[in-house]
């Protein structure tokens, strides 16, 4: 679905990114783990051309990755949020057709997504009248609503309550069913653990360790990810 | 697929929308309007009549002063006599009182009244007659005048009037100072008004961190280009109900007071008689009118008069596409700026930094303003209204004055030659800026960020912020 090949990005005197390479697998969940500033958030941006690597490539379903192609991802940034003063509906409906929907069949699947996660009476509240994590449930729902190929959520659950973390973890999945590919950027080991296929750990602008979670835990005679992380990021 | 007309779209709508839009279009030049009226309304309408008796003990005033059409003056023989009078009578309003003082001429005139205070009318009539009797006894009697002397004294008059020797038509040089001044101010305002908010609108999709989604479907240039065009769109549907109610209110005031349009056209025609004929005859017949008018007590303000005879010689749809022009891309030069400037910081206090060396020059022209005005065509004005960071104030001062085409061509040349200039590099700092939370910039950053093809680096402490 997405290789990355030997991409690497400096600001300044800074190595953001040093020769990282990766395989994001079809229909996987590909957790990105590490430290803070390890990159993980350069690399994303780099995947959803707002920045542009210094060298190296990338490949979508096969091809060189095109802008057009960043149509096609759906993406929840960890710094996330929305026009305040705007209404729900409007909100969503407007960042939807940023994405290249048209109204119509925008209203109509935020109606569908509405409904399902039980939001619909929200439509035509001001966004900042919601909760946070109100708010948070809007922005999954107009990241996903374009029928992303490639979902990238970037720590999906902060500021979700575990009733509505549930829910989200749900959801995920049921896109995973349906052959989303997803990358999921975290902290949270628990959860990465819960949910991912595959790993990759960068710290210090590297990959530390990468392959399919099983392997690695294996290899680390089982122990729980949080402490393969610890281990590794300390040696 | 352009996403710029889905970005102006929201930005215009979103404001559009607002009931503060509407509350500034609408409701505030309507309460000009009022306030201005109220005072013209209430000084046509026909007061009460006022009756006033004159107690005069030196004898100097009786029966000098002369009733108007508000005021009707009662000569009374004593003091005491008129206060029972005052006391038992409801239709008597004061008592005018010059005590007897035994050397010199009287000092102090008194207006005794009842309860209610007398109106400002009778007291400055009564204020104007004592002053006017006083001095014509003082000629009368020192110096031997008439009274009849003395009105030819006091009539004399005589109006320089700036012409045009080709066209014959009046300079007006109050009416251009002013509808200069205010073209000037009105650019400046909506200039940074609207500026500001683009501004402001940055920062909210920085500080929301909004920009982060919106910049996977749009470049951050469209972004910003988008904002800046529908803020603008905004300013010009403000501009053009402003002109539309100002109309409406134009032709209102015509419909119900055609007289003073009538006068003033009358004037118009005669001035272009004069300039072929005598002068002479004309200042006569204005003096005769003058003196009619005042006679009526129609009290039209003659300088009121000359500021409609004043704008009904000015070219307004020459001014309203020159202040359009200028405000167009003066706005598209500053907005530019302002955007960059909003995307380099994360509030609005630390903006000062970057938004007060824009303001600087606009506001500079803004307080030579008296100086130009008094030499619209000295180097000064001409300079300031060729630099396309100044001109768009200083050329809209100057254009009622008169200014050379060429002048005019290539301030507006430069103009269009700069905004785009400033476009771009207010693009390139934004683009940098706009992803880089949690830090203020420094000079020396934007330096940076414009000889750079690179972005800034996320902030890696802002994710510890949501670390659980």
């Amino acid at each position: 679905m997405l290789t990355i090949d030997n991409i690497s990005k400096t600001y300044g005197s800074f190595r953001a990114l040093d020769g990282i390479n990766l395989h994001v697998g079809q229909g996987k969940v590909f957790g990105l783990l590490g430290p803070n500033g390890a990159g993980k958030t350069t690399l994303i941006r780099i995947i959803n051309h707002i920045i542009a690597p210094d060298s190296g490539s990338i490949l979508f379903s096969g091809h060189p990755m095109t802008a057009e192609d960043v149509a096609q991802i759906g993406y929840l940034p960890e710094e996330r949020g929305l026009y305040k003063k705007m209404r729900v509906g409007e909100q969503a409906v407007y960042l939807a057709r940023l994405k290249g929907l048209d109204k119509t069949t925008a209203e109509q699947r935020l109606h569908q997504w509405f409904g399902r996660l039980e939001i619909d009476s929200w439509w035509n509240r001001r966004v900042e009248e919601l909760s946070k994590g109100m708010q948070q449930k809007v922005q999954f729902v107009v990241t996903v609503l374009h029928n992303p190929a490639l979902l990238i959520l970037d720590e999906p659950f902060s500021g979700f309550d575990p009733v509505n973390a549930d829910l989200l973890k749900r959801e995920i999945l049921r896109l995973k069913e349906q052959g989303t590919t997803i990358i999921f950027s975290t902290h949270n080991m628990p959860s990465a653990e819960e949910l991912c296929d595959d790993i990759a750990l960068i710290h210090h602008a590297r990959v530390m360790l990468c392959g399919p979670l099983a392997d690695i835990k294996a290899s680390h005679q089982g122990l729980p990810l949080d402490r393969i992380f610890i281990n590794t990021v300390q040696n | 697929m352009n996403k710029i007309p889905l970005v102006i779209q929201r930005e215009y709508l979103t404001r559009v929308k607002k009931p503060s839009f509407w509350i500034l279009t609408i409701v505030v030049p309507v309460l000009l309007a009022v306030v201005y009226a109220i005072p013209i309304i209430l000084a046509s309408r026909p007061l009460e009549h006022a009756h006033v008796l004159v107690v005069d003990d030196t004898g100097l005033f009786q029966d000098q002063f002369r009733s108007s059409r508000d005021i009707t003056y009662h000569g009374a023989g004593s003091i005491d006599y008129a206060r029972r009078q005052l006391q038992q009578h409801d239709s008597l309003d004061a008592i005018i009182y010059i005590p007897a003082r035994e050397t010199t001429l009287p000092r102090d005139a008194y207006l005794f009244y009842r309860s209610d205070t007398p109106s400002l009318t009778v007291q400055t009539d009564a204020q104007n007659q004592l002053q006017e009797i006083l001095r014509n006894r003082i000629l009368l009697d020192v110096h031997g005048l008439t009274p009849d002397d003395y009105a030819l004294l006091t009539s004399t008059h005589i109006r320089l009037r700036a012409q045009d020797i080709e066209t014959g038509r009046d300079g007006f040089l109050q009416v251009k100072i002013v509808v200069g001044a205010l073209l000037a101010l009105l650019v400046f305002i909506a200039v940074f008004m609207f500026g500001s908010q683009v501004m402001r609108g940055v920062m909210e999709e920085k500080t929301s961190r909004i920009v982060e989604i919106i910049v996977c479907s749009v470049k951050p240039f469209q972004l910003m280009m988008g904002k800046v065009v529908g803020i603008g769109l905004v300013g010009l549907t403000q501009f053009a109900l402003w002109v539309l109610l100002a109309g409406a209110l134009v032709t209102g005031v015509q419909l119900t007071h055609a007289d003073l349009f009538e006068q003033a056209s009358a004037r118009h025609s005669k001035t272009e008689i004069a300039t072929k004929g005598s002068e002479a005859t004309y200042q006569y017949q204005t003096e005769q009118e003058r003196a009619a008018q005042y006679q009526a007590g129609q009290g039209i303000d003659n300088s009121l008069q000359d500021l409609i005879e004043g704008l009904t010689g000015i070219n307004f749809a020459m001014l309203i596409l020159l202040f359009l022009f200028y405000f167009v891309f003066g706005y598209l030069l500053y907005a530019s700026l302002f955007a960059a400037a909003g995307s380099l910081v994360d509030n609005e206090t630390d903006s000062q930094q970057f938004t007060l060396p824009l303001t600087i020059p606009l506001l500079l022209t803004l307080l030579l303003l008296p100086s130009m005005v008094g030499q619209p065509s000295g180097s000064l004005s001409v300079w300031l209204s060729l630099i396309p960071f100044t001109s768009p104030v200083a050329m809209l001062l100057r254009i009622p004055f008169g200014v050379p085409f060429w002048q005019v061509l290539l301030s507006m040349l430069l103009l269009l030659a700069t905004f785009p200039l400033c476009i771009w590099a207010a693009a390139k700092v934004y683009r940098s800026a706009i992803l880089r939370y949690g830090q203020k910039a420094s000079w020396r950053e934007v330096w940076h960020f414009l000889r750079s093809n690179t972005e800034a680096r996320p902030s890696a402490h802002s994710s510890a912020s949501h670390t659980q």
